[in-house]
């Protein structure tokens, strides 16, 4: 049992810290990939910029200010520094419910990224400026695993985290993959993986065969790797059957749609995907996480209260 | 710009008042807590002098610096609301605790528990059988005509008569040492989270000298106000305690989240809650779920908007009602604020010697009430040697400090006097007394109050430690942190019967 708006707080924690987390990555990658050739980098600036919001022909032709914007923009909602501004700010109303050592590290990334410096930063270094956001919000997510009880709050947490990283996730491969296994050249699709901090446990898997298809099938269908679809929908699914405990039969809607969605990934074929178009897998896997954050509100935060009243 | 350089003209003004004061020979000097008046260091502040004497230069500044990137990592800061945008600052601290010997403290404690318990006497009175009035011991329209005066408190029934529930008393030093209370604060005072939080990080910054020293501790603080919360719900076997805070935009919002996260009760805002059939319930992730009492940190007027003012969207409407059927406690009890008033102030020994037959320990301020046509006379023509405040304001706010004034502010401030005598209460100008603290790397003396923290459930406790308050300004003698004030630890020292805890 906890207040729903606190679970609503907690829920967008997740989801802005790891929206903050993904933002920076896109653009670490887009301003490695200027060192590519020039062909390369605009594909990859393509991608990122595709993945997160527009892109346009002169923001992939300025990629260290597309960069910064994506890192500084207080203007664009979805800039790591707008991302993290928020999910500090509902830290600020849950501060209660937090422990000290989750908060500090949120709180110590946020200054940094707000602070009067960060532009100087960025500009004097900034993949190590965006290597150092990216290790920050590992540290909060390390604290918050290690301090907060595994509870309610600590699900509603991680709830939103995975369901935020598979849209996020889905989105990349959409942009990427959505009209067909797309020929993209090698260094674009090292890219790729990179995006979504993929390399190093893809090549474990598939050695150095760096290819369309089973990155398609590794980012969507791997059982083992945290940022795949089918892992966050586990997790998902996992977190809602316990969340859903407590609450009335009638109120089970996520969790039926999360129990749906996960056996979807589960036992879906990679041949059977590329069939129908992978766009069309991936609309629906997007769609249904929609459905089970709506589902989540209905259930937890914006009930109606005439259903909850005491007899 | 300008306010940086309007305020160092003030700084100058101020200083130079102070000096001329000072040098007047009918003047007695402020009371220095460190020292003693041949300059010798008091025996109480002995061991922090030794300290002191072994740090070497820039040290002391480290070490400020790392307690103000501790508060700021931890959060803990208030709000400043400003023309276009608000920001977060954090309050500014001063590393150099305040000592306190043990038998001062005595001394305070017995008085502020004295004077609550009169306090709450005068409440349960006020709102029952009004005798303090029909004796003529205080003046009837002096309390039912204050603002603060809660019509629709009359005839409830009150736990232990205990109103004020958490009560922050300011306590000054006079010339000669002695303390006195400066004003009560029985609304929602706030501070306690800046008690303890300075105790963390003075902790942290003289742990030998802590150890040496023989300090207090007040780190049960939480769990005593739990306590407290709970005793004023005994029917109920468990009862649920909830922290309702106007939310994040608020200046204490640090101070509500951290009381609720250490007594681990729900911070609540006032949207959390739900009035149904006279029960407070608040909406949680499986369903409504029933509260007894709710620690409120929101203002008598903007409780529920069913009963007072209409315009609150912070409020739970419905919620008075409740309270009134006895489903549900709020803490303090509203219309508190009326024994805290500053005219009914002037009241407060006679109150303390009608309920209790006893002498006060802790005297008032004396206090001229402008309401009565003598003093407002004496006050009208002696405006150059009075401070004059506003019976409504607070927090340094609608204040005149006489000496300090252009012959034009007194003048402004005497019309608005005699258009409004009842609304003004004047003090002769008092010396606080000063400690040491540390400005820009080096010690020097600075004016400082003291806020103590008393709870009143089934019984009442004062926590041995305060909120040392600092007026960072030389010579100035406003303390309040939204006009530049800042606070220090407060080191109560263990006497020969005082267990440390």
């Amino acid at each position: 049992m906890m207040l729903a708006r606190v679970a609503d707080s907690l829920y967008w924690i997740g989801r802005y810290v790891e929206r903050a987390e993904h933002v920076a990555r896109l653009a670490d990658v887009m301003l490695t990939a200027t060192l590519d050739r020039a062909e390369t980098a605009a594909q990859v600036a393509r991608i990122a910029l595709s993945a997160v919001g527009d892109a346009t022909p002169e923001k992939i032709a300025t990629p260290f200010e597309s960069a910064r914007a994506l890192a500084l923009d207080r203007m664009d909602g979805s800039s790591v520094v707008s991302s993290l501004a928020l999910a500090r700010e509902n830290a600020r109303q849950v501060r209660d419910q937090i422990t000290s050592e989750t908060w500090e590290r949120l709180n110590l990334v946020h200054l940094r990224l707000s602070g009067a410096m960060a532009a100087k930063s960025f500009n004097d270094g900034s993949s190590a400026f965006l290597h150092d956001i990216i290790a920050d919000l590992h540290l909060f997510k390390g604290a918050a695993d290690a301090t907060m009880s595994h509870g309610e709050g600590w699900r509603f947490l991680l709830l939103g985290a995975h369901l935020e990283r598979a849209q996020l996730i889905g989105r990349l491969l959409e942009v990427c993959f959505g009209r067909g296994v797309e020929r993209l050249d090698h260094p674009t699709l090292t890219a790729v993986l990179r995006m979504s901090c993929a390399l190093e446990p893809y090549l474990r898997v598939y050695t150095a065969d760096v290819r369309a298809r089973p990155i398609l099938e590794f980012l969507l269908l791997n059982a083992e790797f945290p940022r795949s679809i089918r892992f966050s929908t586990d997790e998902i699914e996992a977190h809602l059957s316990v969340l859903s405990r407590h609450t009335e039969a009638v109120h089970v809607g996520p969790g039926r749609l999360a129990g749906r969605l996960k056996a979807r990934l589960q036992y879906a074929d990679m041949a059977e995907i590329e069939r129908e178009g992978s766009h069309v897998f991936l609309e629906g896997v997007l769609a249904e996480c929609g459905a089970i954050h709506s589902g989540v509100y209905d259930a937890f935060v914006a009930y109606p209260l005439e259903m909850r009243l005491p007899a | 710009m300008a306010t940086a350089q309007r305020s160092e003209e003030i700084d100058r003004a101020l200083a130079q008042a102070a000096a001329e004061t000072a040098a007047k020979a009918d003047v007695k000097p402020p009371y220095d807590e460190m020292h003693a008046p041949d300059g010798s260091v008091r025996p109480h502040f002995a061991v922090m002098a030794r300290r002191l004497a072994a740090l070497g230069p820039g040290e002391l500044d480290e070490r400020q610096r790392t307690l103000e990137r501790f508060f700021l990592l931890q959060g803990i800061t208030f709000t400043v609301y400003g023309a276009e945008s608000s920001t977060e600052r954090i309050i500014p601290t001063d590393l150099l605790p305040r000592i306190i010997p043990a038998d001062e403290w005595a001394r305070i404690e017995t008085g502020l528990v004295q004077r609550l318990q009169a306090l709450n006497l005068f409440l349960a009175d006020i709102y029952g059988e009004r005798m303090i009035l029909k004796d003529g011991v205080v003046p009837r329209e002096l309390v039912l005509g204050a603002p603060s005066y809660r019509r629709e408190m009359q005839g409830l029934y009150v736990p232990h008569q205990a109103y004020a529930n958490v009560c922050g008393s300011d306590l000054i030093r006079q010339e000669d040492g002695e303390y006195a209370v400066l004003e009560d604060n029985l609304r929602v005072p706030s501070g306690v989270s800046y008690m303890l939080a300075n105790r963390e990080a003075s902790k942290r910054t003289f742990p030998g000298t802590f150890r040496l020293a023989g300090v207090r501790q007040i780190d049960r603080y939480p769990d005593l106000l739990l306590t407290t919360l709970r005793s004023m719900a005994e029917w109920r076997p468990n009862p649920q305690v909830v922290v309702l805070t106007p939310g994040v935009y608020n200046s204490a919002y640090y101070e509500h989240a951290y009381l609720a996260r250490l007594m681990g009760a729900p911070l609540v805002e006032g949207r959390d809650l739900v009035v149904h059939d006279n029960m407070v319930y608040m909406r949680t992730t499986t369903g409504l779920r029933r509260i007894d009492v709710i620690y409120r940190r929101v203002d008598d007027d903007f409780i529920d908007p069913l009963t007072f003012r209409r315009d609150s969207s912070l409020g739970v409407p419905g919620l008075f009602n409740a309270y009134r059927a006895g489903t549900v406690v709020m803490c303090n009890a509203p219309g508190t604020g009326v024994a805290d008033d500053k005219a009914v102030y002037a009241y407060v020994p006679e109150i303390i010697r009608y309920y209790l037959g006893e002498e006060p320990i802790l005297p008032n301020i004396e206090t001229f009430l402008c309401r009565e046509p003598a003093q407002l006379n004496h006050v009208l023509g002696n405006l150059d040697k009075l401070v004059v405040k506003a019976v409504g304001a607070s927090g340094g706010y609608g204040m005149l400090i006489g000496p300090h004034a252009s012959a034009a502010q007194r003048e402004e401030f005497a019309q608005a006097i005699k258009a409004d005598p009842e609304n003004y209460i004047a003090q002769p100008t008092i010396q606080l007394s000063t400690a040491p603290c540390l400005i820009d790397g080096e010690v020097d003396a600075r004016h400082v109050d003291l806020r103590p923290f008393i709870l009143s459930g089934e019984k009442i406790t004062v926590t041995p430690g305060a909120l040392t308050r600092v007026a960072l300004r030389k010579g100035s003698l406003v303390v309040n942190s939204s006009q530049g004030g800042g606070s220090k630890d407060t080191w109560v020292l263990a006497g020969p019967g005082d267990d440390l805890s």
